[in-house]
């Protein structure tokens, strides 16, 4: 018991030695789009690239850009405009609530 | 006389509508068949007709509960190529005795209707995955008596449950082993 106390006296007085010193560090950060669902969920590629059809017909595109914009239903839900035009031709609900699908707005 | 150009040109109208769906299809189907046969049910298993093609393959379902038991049924799978706009197309090689498939092989599983008018039909958001789990589970959660597409055998089972187990395992005895 005495010793225990001594010792503590001695820690009160004196800083105890630093552990350890940081020399260097690497900061990372991630960011994500600020939307529901950042993946469409019919080509499985992210909203802000290009679809994978788009992506898949690249080579033929001689205008060099492409021009795969987003669409968001009522459902406040996302999709390539592209992917959603071909899924509507047969369905016309969201793939993912089966709402009734009517555009809220496009863009990117 | 053939010309190049004429060739092209033929070979260019060829090329149109369906085959320019199939590389998409192929590129779903990449990380689709990878995610099925990990997440694959332990009574199931998976054979391709062609190890290139990962378009067309078997599944085989084992049930290992249920009036099917011990019978060994298998499933050809064709993903075409308007995929995944479309379900794959399912047929039931195996002769069985089920409310929900027919004699000839004719599968009722909501999930592989393409068109419906109740939401319950294809989705784009579906997967192989979801198929084959789909599938799997025709011989139990899913077993339905009370929307048959084998009317006589929905009706068998109103009538006598022994009846019916009679039947499944006669239809198992006869084409159902492995």
């Amino acid at each position: 018991m005495a010793d225990e106390n001594d010792n503590d006296r001695i820690d009160d007085n004196q800083k105890p030695e630093k552990m350890f010193t940081l020399k260097k560090w690497n900061a990372v950060a991630m960011w994500s789009w600020d939307v529901e669902c950042d993946t469409c969920a019919i080509c499985r590629v992210q909203v802000m690239d290009a679809c994978l059809r788009c992506q898949a017909e690249s080579k033929k595109d001689s205008y060099g850009k492409q021009d795969c914009v987003v669409v968001w239903g009522e459902c406040n839900h996302s999709f390539h405009y592209c992917c959603m035009s071909l899924w509507v031709k047969q369905n016309n609900r969201c793939p993912l609530c089966q709402q009734e699908w009517s555009i809220q707005r496009m863009g990117k | 006389m053939i010309t190049l150009s004429q060739r092209l040109k033929q070979k260019n109208q060829n090329d149109d509508s369906p085959n320019t769906r199939a590389p998409i299809r192929d590129r779903l189907l990449v990380k689709e068949a990878q995610e099925m046969s990990q997440l694959l049910p332990a009574s199931c298993s998976v054979n391709y007709v062609n190890e290139n093609d990962l378009s067309k393959f078997t599944l085989i379902v084992q049930p290992t509960e249920g009036y099917w038991e011990g019978g060994t049924f298998r499933f050809d799978i064709n993903v075409t190529e308007e995929y995944n706009m479309v379900p794959p197309i399912v047929k039931c090689t195996t002769k069985l005795w089920h409310p929900n498939i027919s004699e000839t092989g004719e599968v009722c599983l909501s999930l592989l209707r393409r068109h419906s008018v109740d939401g319950m039909g294809w989705s784009p958001i579906r997967r192989l995955n979801d198929v084959v789990w789909g599938l799997h589970a025709l011989f139990t959660d899913l077993l339905n008596f009370e929307d048959p597409l084998n009317v006589d055998a929905a009706d068998q089972f109103r009538h006598s449950k022994e009846d019916f187990k009679l039947k499944v395992m006669e239809y198992v005895a006869n084409y159902a082993r492995e």
